[in-house]
């Protein structure tokens, strides 16, 4: 069924331009016509000059059928002429003396020309037959080799291949980005490559979703004619077709080309749509599965806990309360706040890890998130003096409350057990430029200089870290921060001390602005 | 109030369940224990406990189901109590119509403390003329708040959120709840509304130098009014 199409019998435009095909079956049909008179000269002596009309005639069959109409026409009007000059009494004259012959020539002359017609009309309706056949073919393969492949690549690069041999042309591909931006690369499938300016032709027939360069009205100069890949609803790309430099490409062949963009652009958007759903799953997918393994982890890390929790309390009220005892309750119940403290972390660093973190912003104000920040680093900054410079006039911020405030409450934490008890920790929060900047410093040791790239790596312990702690708190914050779309920086501080700063881009609202509204 | 409750207790851990037990019973509560959803619905029906503890993550049915279920048909007070830690697993527990969240694990006093509050709010606590919580003294009648023997000026939406944490005193209240309630139920989203009257609240109602903060964030959920422990 395909077979109908071949290189030769479609591509137009390998051959030299109409006006010069024509030119040269003008100088054919002479010939012919110079022939056949020659061979009459030759016959006329035995046959008369009566069959030599219908030598003519075959002439002009022979010449409708193969030729196109303009020459056929013209060997029908000079072999009734060149008859009537050298065979028709008076020879080597147009004047015809009889008035039977005179009929006769204009009975031939008529029917020559309306043979040549005739025979002319006959194969053009062949060709465009012919034409319509080779179009389906054409459609019909590219849908097989390009549409029905197995994979999107092999698809294109059949569809690059296909265009190249029907048309005799070199073609490329640049196709749309999951972010709906065109590609800056034309696709590997592609047989040539486009230099800055056809590319930027590409992109403007991509934006305007119209042809453009060669062969249309924006662009005429460019030297490849590039064609929207059209999908049902989106365009999927440019095609973009470069003939031979001197050849053109005919309206149909455009259409053609056009549909074939068409083609392209749906089967793209298939695979587009296809793709998407298909992503769309496993992200699902995923995220139940990380969701249920870390339910089913922290409930079978955080039972046996509360477990002891609750048997402890229980047991306090059995014993009778004296020094010992109560220390020895106290401990334990230290213990396991650490542990728990350790289950968090490790259970959050996951999160991290897994890209489990989806922040939910609203309206947060900083101050009631340092409270509940301090709140949960208690047991360790109690015996420290935390010091909070809130700007008065601090707006409300979007933000995630308990992201931030777990960001908050590890710094405070950090600081409380690198520096020594009694001293101070400060805390300053501003927000300027949009921007949200929180800094915890304490009067510790500081950090070494050479351990400041690395503190804020997961399980990365400080050389003099004290014992405890599992290097996850800093990792946490840093996770968080970039979570929230901003970042945590630590330096050291003149004359001692460690100074960690988050940086987080957020919304902000005036309160005064609020109270106007409320 | 806990001399004569009846506790029940729905989880599927036994040993959690035989310590509450332990617990439960040192403060007077009779305690009873299911191991799954359908077992401790039917216990609730045919028992009327005055108290239920639910943990979210049971083998037959999630938590949150049951207590769907429950409400359709009991005001029961219940504490849920899950080792799930997220925001939005709390509010979506108290939007079911649990009365508190407790995360595993927990410390008992926390505990107890949090099973009193939700079981007042029941026996009539919102119904007292008078709301005593550390420094700060709420008459109902004269919408008269005074901190420390000083008498502060609320505005309406001020004394209106105020009241609806004194009552719920204890208890945590979603955003949600405090935004529909003071505002309308067109305000459920406008959280910045709250911040800005909490802050103003806070300001007013809350001594800076006391150790007791009265007014609780509870990051991501909502608020609590904290009654601090009356000192001997």
């Amino acid at each position: 069924m395909v077979q109908g199409i071949t290189e030769e019998s479609v591509s137009v435009s390998k051959k030299p331009g109409r006006k010069a095909v024509l030119f040269n079956e003008y100088i054919i049909a002479i010939i012919l016509t110079a022939l056949v008179t020659a061979a009459a000269a030759v016959l006329e002596p035995v046959t008369g000059y009566f069959a030599i009309a219908l030598l003519y005639l075959l002439l002009v069959v022979a010449v409708g059928m193969k030729l196109h109409r303009g020459p056929a026409l013209l060997v029908a009007a000079s072999s009734a002429l060149v008859w009537n000059f050298f065979f028709i009494p008076t020879r080597f004259s147009l004047h015809i003396a009889k008035i039977e012959d005179l009929m006769i020539f204009a009975m031939f002359f008529i029917v020559a020309i309306a043979m040549g017609h005739l025979t002319s009309q006959l194969r053009l309706n062949e060709m465009a037959e012919r034409n319509r056949q080779q179009r389906t073919a054409a459609l019909y393969e590219l849908v097989h080799e390009a549409g029905l492949a197995h994979d999107l690549d092999g698809g294109l690069r059949a569809a690059i291949s296909l265009t190249d041999t029907l048309f005799g042309v070199r073609a490329s591909l640049v196709l749309r980005l999951p972010d709906h931006s065109l590609a800056a690369e034309t696709h590997p499938a592609s047989s040539c490559s486009l230099d800055e300016k056809e590319y930027k032709v590409a992109a403007w027939a991509f934006s305007h979703r119209m042809p453009a360069g060669r062969f249309t009205d924006t662009f005429s100069d460019s030297r490849a004619l590039h064609l929207p890949l059209e999908g049902g609803t989106a365009v999927m790309g440019v095609l973009s077709i470069r003939p031979a430099p001197q050849t053109t490409i005919g309206l149909a062949e455009k259409e053609l080309l056009q549909t074939f963009a068409v083609l392209i652009g749906t089967i793209l958007e298939k695979d587009d749509l296809l793709q998407g759903a298909k992503r769309a799953e496993i992200i699902e997918a995923t995220e139940r599965l990380e969701r249920a393994l870390l339910q089913s982890v922290s409930h079978e890390l955080k039972t046996p806990l509360s477990v002891v929790g609750t048997g402890i309390s229980a047991l306090a009220k059995m014993v009778v309360p004296n020094e010992k005892s109560q220390a020895t309750l106290h401990e334990i119940q230290q213990a396991l706040r650490r542990l728990h403290r350790v289950i968090n972390n490790l259970l959050n660093m996951t999160r991290i890890e897994s890209g489990a973190v989806h922040p939910q912003l609203d309206w947060c104000d900083v101050g009631e998130i340092i409270e509940a920040a301090k709140d949960l680093a208690a047991d360790v900054v109690a015996s420290h003096r935390v010091e909070v410079d809130l700007d008065r006039s601090l707006p409300m911020v979007r933000i995630d409350q308990p992201l931030l405030e777990q960001c908050l409450s590890n710094l405070l934490l950090n600081a409380g057990s690198n520096s020594a008890a009694g001293s101070e920790i400060k805390l300053n929060a501003r927000v300027a430029d949009e921007r949200l900047v929180i800094s915890v410093r304490d009067e510790g040791k500081g950090v070494a200089e050479w351990e400041l790239p690395h503190i804020f790596e997961t399980f990365y312990r400080g050389a003099e870290a004290r014992p405890g702690g599992t290097g996850l708190g800093l990792a946490i914050v840093d996770g968080f921060t970039r979570a929230l779309g901003g970042s945590v920086a630590a330096a050291n501080k003149r004359p001692h001390g460690a100074e960690f700063v988050i940086t987080i881009p957020v919304e902000t609202l005036r309160p005064d602005v609020m109270e106007k509204l409320a | 109030m806990s001399d004569n409750s009846t506790a029940l207790v729905i989880d599927d851990e036994p040993q959690i369940r035989k310590l509450l037990r332990v617990l439960l019973e040192q403060e007077h509560y009779r305690t009873l224990e299911s191991e799954s959803g359908r077992h401790g619905l039917s216990e609730a029906a045919l028992r009327r406990p005055d108290v239920v503890l639910l943990d979210l993550g049971l083998p037959d049915m999630d938590g949150l189901a049951v207590l769907e279920r429950l409400r359709q048909w009991s005001q029961v007070p219940v504490l849920v109590l899950s080792v799930r830690d997220g925001p939005e697993d709390k509010v979506a527990a108290l939007d079911a119509g649990a009365d508190d969240y407790v995360t595993k694990p927990f410390e008992a006093t926390e505990l107890l403390a949090r099973l009193r509050a939700i079981q007042r709010r029941v026996s009539g606590g919102g119904e007292a003329a008078c709301f005593e919580a550390g420094h700060l003294v709420i008459d109902f009648n004269s919408h008269c708040v005074t901190v420390a023997g000083r008498e502060v000026k609320l505005t309406a939406t001020e004394y209106a959120l105020l009241k609806l944490l004194a009552v719920n005193a204890g208890k945590v209240v979603t955003q949600k709840q405090l935004l529909r309630e003071v505002w309308g139920p067109n305000a459920e989203e406008q959280s910045q509304y709250l911040r800005v009257y909490m802050m103003h609240l806070r300001k007013k109602i809350e001594i800076p130098t006391s150790p007791d903060r009265l007014l609780r964030t509870e990051s991501g959920i909502g608020y609590r009014l904290v009654i601090p422990p009356t000192k001997p």
